[in-house]
């Protein structure tokens, strides 16, 4: 019979843990590096970021009739948008070097092997937080931006703290994953 | 002091660090910032503040691993202590009892083996336990054909088929086995064992669902494990018991959104039992849940149908309704190496992500026009076949009297003849236990009587396999394993005599009696 602890989850609970690996799965994810995950160590991984924010403000100026704060607000959600899909949403790696053995975790989970508070989750979490700082400064306080941005920032802040590492939250998922 | 001293002091301090602030590059910004933000909203500011102050924190945290239970710090005098208490095993374990015993008495084929074979003592006897069904060793024409290749390719390509490895006439190997058959494509990989236990990783990952027998053989076995699949075993032969098993899997399948890919993984003529699958059933099956079918037909091609073409034409089954069927080229072929084919698509996919077709070297040229010859052998003589059958049942009626002691359990078209002694028998003498011994007994009687025969010796029934699978003090259980029927093993060929299988038979049956006569 398959192994059915672990996965199942609580039939009544909306947020459950992803249990740790087997020995197995551990032994895979160790088989070869992770190319999915380890690039954001790389030269030039964090002045992308940099850039990229910098290309969606610029993007969003040349648009006409776009305002100053709604050109900021756009950046903000876009960055935000775009790096919550890339390390929250998404699991699993594309190549097939691990055997699957990462298919239940999403980038950051991947990332430096979940160690936490390393340098590149750092400055992960400081650039989102900045790059609101800065939105909400040049949208000049307005309230409605600020809630969208405040609500953006958040929505990548929270799944990037360690306690809730490896944490799931489903509505109607009430089976085993 | 004085108050007023004091708060002079602070003065000059606070003076002395606006300045030495304001001197700072960038000092402006940060004022006018804070300035701007602030803006008579203290909740907002608050909210920022807060912000701020959680990414300094963050910021500020040492790293640690989330890795539990990972290592364990010893200390020096530990390590010793390690070190001292470490009895290394010896790399080959001690043979044990039943092991020396087998040992003893395993014969030693000297020269080529064919249908008669001289041993070791000097003795030439019928050889009755090689899996020379259509004696191609023998065959002049095969040894011709395959010194021309010799001198024109030479040995071996030294390289992987995706890599200098291909050859012509490897690919003519591939199109006649396919075109055998009778079906689109045809991949040949160098092993046959590691055939199915490549051909099965290459389509079912973590994740994937494979439903397969509970006494499929040992390649089969290790194909589901490297996997990494999640496997559901149904009994053994028992159809209804994999209709129940299918039905399962829909039913859990059903309430999740994520789709995966269902394989059903069976033998046709199973190597353990000798006995075939209802293949026409399965494929009714397969079609109603929506799995796919890997068809092991390592013992049942060119030995089962009515040219050699496998199980799928013993049971009128179109061989296209089987999404892979896997089979060897080193049983009743005489050659090496395995195969699986199926559609182009199946095919293809495995040339760059089946395993040991793509790490290891290529079969040499000699084997693959050996293959083709043999199919253009299997194809011009299917009265071959019938012979075959006919030495089967000749043998099988000699062993098999209504009022003996011996039955054949195996298929009455498997040319591998599997007998074991009638359990109600053994249960009546009380010989349960020990039966290999007894068996091993009846094998060296018939020896002694001119004719080598073997019995089943399966891979896990070692005292050394059975501590393998003992880890973390834990049995480690990947399917029920209890399915090794000890039988005797006969190998029926076309070379054999009609009288030399009913002599073999009769000594079968009266070399039983005898061993089994001995005990009380």
């Amino acid at each position: 019979m398959p192994d059915t602890k672990g996965r199942r989850r609580r039939s009544s609970s909306l947020i459950y843990l992803e249990p740790p690996e087997s020995l197995e799965q551990r032994s895979d994810q160790a088989a070869l590096p992770n190319l999915n995950a380890n690039w954001v160590n790389s030269k030039g991984a964090w002045s992308i970021h940099i850039v990229i924010i910098i290309c969606f403000k610029i993007f969003y100026d040349t648009v006409p009739g776009v305002s100053q704060e709604t050109s900021w607000t756009l950046t903000n959600i876009s960055y935000m948008a775009g790096s919550y899909l890339m390390f929250h949403w998404v699991q699993g790696i594309p190549f097939e070097f691990n055997a699957g053995a990462y298919d239940n975790l999403n980038m950051w989970e991947q990332m430096d092997n979940g160690d936490q508070y390393t340098p590149t989750k750092k400055f992960l979490l400081a650039v989102p937080i900045a790059l609101f700082l800065l939105s909400t400064h040049y949208t000049h306080y307005d309230l409605t931006y600020f809630t969208v941005n405040c609500l953006a920032v958040l929505a990548v802040v929270i799944p990037k703290l360690p306690s809730t590492h490896r944490m799931r939250f489903g509505l109607f998922s009430s089976q085993d994953d | 002091m004085d108050l007023q001293d004091v708060q002079a002091l602070v003065k000059d301090y606070s003076a002395t660090l606006s300045t030495q602030f304001q001197r700072l590059p960038g000092s402006a910004i940060i004022v006018r910032y804070i300035k701007n933000s602030y803006q008579n909203d203290p909740i907002r500011s608050a909210i920022e503040l807060i912000l701020f102050l959680f990414a300094l924190k963050y910021l500020l945290s040492p790293s640690y691993s989330m890795q539990r239970g990972g290592q364990v710090e010893l200390t020096d005098e530990e390590i010793d202590e390690q070190i001292e208490d470490w009895q290394p095993e010896p790399l080959v374990a001690e043979l044990t009892e039943e092991e020396q015993h087998e040992l003893e008495r395993r014969p030693t084929i000297v020269g080529p083996t064919g249908p008669k074979v001289k041993l070791s003592n000097g003795r030439t006897v019928t050889n009755l336990a090689s899996n020379n069904v259509f004696n191609f060793i023998g065959n002049d024409l095969l040894k011709e054909r395959a010194i021309a290749t010799l001198r024109y390719y030479g040995v071996g390509a030294c390289g992987p088929p995706g890599f200098y490895g291909t050859k012509d006439v490897d690919m003519k190997a591939e199109a006649d086995i396919a075109n055998f058959i009778g079906v689109p494509d045809c991949i040949i990989y160098s092993q046959a064992f590691s055939t199915i236990s490549s051909v099965i990783p290459a389509f079912s990952k973590r994740g994937d669902i494979i439903v397969a027998d509970k006494s499929v053989n040992y390649a089969i076995r290790k194909g589901i494990e490297i996997s990494r699949s999640t496997v559901y075993w149904y009994e053994h032969n028992n159809l209804e018991d994999l209709e129940r098993v299918l039905a399962d899997v829909e039913k859990t399948q059903k309430r999740k959104k994520k789709l995966t890919r269902r394989f059903i993984v069976t033998e046709g003529l199973f190597e353990k039992s000798g006995d075939i699958v209802d293949l026409p059933k399965i494929v009714e099956l397969k079609y109603k849940y929506k799995f796919r079918l890997i068809l092991d037909e390592t013992w049942s091609f060119l030995t089962l149908g009515r040219t050699g073409r496998g199980l799928t034409e013993h049971l009128n089954v179109d061989p296209n309704e089987i999404d892979m069927i896997v089979g060897s080229l080193a049983n009743s072929m005489c050659t090496g190496g395995g195969f699986c084919c199926g559609s182009k698509e199946i095919v293809d996919h495995q040339r760059i992500s089946g395993a040991a077709y793509v790490f290891s070297a290529a079969l040499p040229a000699i084997i693959s026009t050996t293959i083709s010859e043999i199919v253009g052998i299997m194809k011009a003589n299917p009265e071959m076949l019938i012979a075959l059958r006919e030495n089967i049942s000749i043998f099988r009626a000699a062993v098999e009297k209504s009022d003996g002691i011996l039955e054949c359990v195996s298929d009455i078209a498997n040319p591998v003849v599997m007998i074991r002694v009638k359990p109600d028998y053994l249960r009546e003498k009380g010989l349960e236990d020990g039966e290999d011994r007894l068996l091993q007994d009846i094998v060296d009687e018939v020896q002694a009587g001119g004719f080598l025969i073997t019995r089943v010796k399966t891979v896990g029934n070692s005292q050394s396999e059975k501590k393998a699978k003992v880890v973390n003090g834990k049995v480690k259980k990947d399917s029920d394993e209890g399915h090794f029927m000890p039988c005797l093993k006969v190998y029926i060929t076309v070379a054999h005599g009609k009288k030399d299988l009913e002599r073999a038979g009769a000594l079968v049956r009266s070399s039983a009696t005898k061993v089994l006569g001995r005990k009380k």
